[in-house]
């Protein structure tokens, strides 16, 4: 399947090399028949030309069949275009290669260089480059006064190092998005492996809590174990969102409320993600934390509490619920008055921070709610 | 009284199954039948006509929605509670848009359980916390999904009901909180379900016709 895949993209780089090769094959001809005649050898120069067109067709066809393609190909490729490059020489001649005219392909001769890049890689580009680039400028620069510049030749070493680089740099980026996904898949398919068995052993646990009861006795003290389990666990899984992953991007507000699972907590929350920005999502669940901590502070350890998260248009609102005693109308505002509010003050500057708000309503028997409230900015 | 209401239980757990359908016979229910796949529950619901089907969520052939999609179609009139062993999760919700008219969590007790099902029976929307959570989630979900025409909306007195129940409030506490009867209460719950399931069918109608189902 990777490799598959791999070889999918590949055929990419070497259609667009067939490209390269009709662009150069075009130019060549253009520059051929607008100098033949200051050719030594006019009518080779033609057949160079033809041989040239006929290959160029049949490369075409080569490189895009997967299995004609291979090193004996890339081989033969590069010696084709090496002996057109080297026959331009005696069918040019020295004379017009001296006044400056062009070797035969041009820019044609690239082509080659650039497959080996692409199969090879970046040395083996700079192999190919080099060869090309020796007899490019053998070929061209050997006739011209003062040496003349080896420019063509670098080009192609540049171009085979360049091109080699890139194509692996591409091929192995392919790689690894590839292995990425097939991480994620697995990942998928654990979670959903892990949800089959916990609902199995939740079934069971809920079924000897019912049992344990019915019968009685010592069972009833085992039902009433497993009934614990059960909650434990329960709350375990439904808190259990995956870890939120902390590249910068928003985060799952659920994913971050599941440090507060237990079993006298109670959730409801919507089905879709709640997205806060990280640093918003870390502070709000820092507050409800400290808002789960004042129920059990004032309500005892079997204090039961309920959390409801809201995911709004323009804001996102928790709710913290107890069904303790309940605070006497006036009373927050006296401990307000006296300093004492340590937890409600702590909430309240935490969401200030967020631009938030946090109403507490409270009345004496009905338990106690604090609403936080983080607007959404953007 | 008259006639005993007929339950079906559906639960791939023999023994489950089994305890459930000794506390429903004991309470006064007619047991229509009592089987472990969802394929077996929905061919018989036309023959056993049960009032109330007790169905587990996760079940080994079919998924809760078909089930409760095919126990629908067999028999209109039947009433599903939905009970599942790992809480409130997407697959709930989906069973709540399908038509069941309940979710219990199956760590309920005896006492819950037979009340959800004596509810269920005559009519009332059986919700957990929790299922309430979803169901306020879904609404503000189609609110912000752009270029559906005709999605449904809670009113100021349904949205404040149903986060009460989300926040654990039982109904009478509501009640006393909104000063409302314990039957206004039930009303704006069950209201809420109807709706959302409304849509459902139509959004369901409206697919088929858009792909071409509608039996050419």
């Amino acid at each position: 399947m990777s490799a598959g895949d791999t070889a999918a993209f590949e055929a990419t780089l070497w259609r667009s090399l067939g490209v390269f090769r009709v662009l150069a094959l075009t130019y060549a001809t253009v520059r051929i028949v607008a100098g033949a005649e200051t050719f030594a050898n006019q009518a080779a120069g033609w057949g160079v030309l033809a041989v040239m067109i006929a290959w160029t067709g049949a490369m075409l066809w080569a490189y895009g069949s997967s299995r004609v393609r291979g090193w004996p190909l890339y081989t033969v490729d590069l010696l084709v275009a090496v002996v057109l490059v080297l026959l331009s020489r005696p069918i040019v001649g020295a004379e017009a290669l001296g006044a400056g005219q062009s070797i035969l392909p041009v820019t044609w001769h690239a082509a080659p260089v650039l497959a080996w890049a692409v199969a090879g890689g970046r040395t083996v580009g700079v192999i190919a480059g080099a060869v090309m680039g020796v007899c490019d400028f053998g070929t061209q620069a050997i006739d011209v006064p003062g040496g003349g510049s080896p420019t063509g030749a670098v080009l192609l070493l540049l171009g085979g190092m360049t091109v080699g680089h890139v194509a692996r740099l591409a091929v192995s980026a392919e790689e690894r998005l590839q292995r990425a996904t097939e991480l994620e898949a697995a990942t998928r398919e654990r979670e959903r492996l892990a949800r089959d068995i916990h609902d199995s052993v939740l079934q069971v646990l809920a079924l000897v809590q019912r049992r344990g009861a019915e019968i009685g006795g010592e069972a009833a003290e085992l039902g009433r174990l497993a009934g614990e389990q059960e909650a434990a666990l329960r709350a375990l899984v439904a808190f259990g969102r995956p870890a939120p992953d902390r590249t910068g991007g928003p985060v799952d507000l659920r994913a971050e409320l599941a440090r507060f699972g237990a079993p006298h907590v109670t959730l409801a929350e919507p089905a879709e993600p709640v997205l806060l920005p990280a640093a918003a999502a870390e502070c709000l669940a820092a507050a409800i934390g400290a808002a789960l901590d004042n129920v059990r502070e004032h309500g005892g350890p079997d204090a039961r509490a309920w959390l409801l998260v809201e995911d709004e248009p323009d804001a996102v609102t928790v709710t913290v619920r107890d069904d303790g005693p309940g605070i006497e109308p006036g009373r927050l505002d006296a401990a307000a008055a006296e300093g004492r509010l340590g937890v409600a003050q702590s909430i309240k500057g935490r969401l200030a921070d967020l631009g938030g708000t946090v109403e507490i309503y409270s009345k004496p028997g009905e338990g106690t709610e604090v609403e936080l409230r983080v607007p959404r900015t953007n | 009284m008259g006639e005993a209401i007929r339950v079906m239980v559906v639960d791939d757990h023999p023994m489950w199954r089994d305890g459930v359908a000794r506390d429903l016979a004991a309470a006064g229910y007619e047991i229509a039948a009592c089987l472990g796949e969802g394929a077996a529950a929905v061919r018989l619901a036309a023959a056993t006509r049960p009032d109330v089907v007790v169905l587990d969520l996760q079940l080994p052939d079919l998924s809760g929605v078909e089930v409760i999609r095919g126990l629908l179609n067999a028999h209109p009139s039947t009433r599903v509670l939905m009970l599942s062993a790992s809480g409130e999760q997407q697959d709930v919700l989906d069973a709540v848009k399908a038509g069941a008219a309940g979710y219990l969590l199956k760590s309920a007790s005896p006492a819950e359980f037979l009340d959800a099902v004596a509810r269920t029976a005559a009519g009332d929307a059986v919700f957990t916390p929790g299922l309430a959570g979803l169901v306020l989630g879904e609404y503000r979900r189609l609110a912000s999904t752009p270029a559906t025409p005709d999605v449904p909306q809670l009113t100021t007195r349904e949205t404040e009901v149903l986060r009460l129940v989300a926040k654990g409030l039982s109904y009478k506490q509501i009640a006393e909180r909104l000063v409302l009867s314990h039957r206004t209460v039930q009303n704006h719950v069950q209201n809420t379900l109807g709706k959302l399931q409304l849509h459902n069918r139509v959004e369901l109608v409206r697919f088929a016709i858009e792909q071409g189902l509608d039996g050419e």
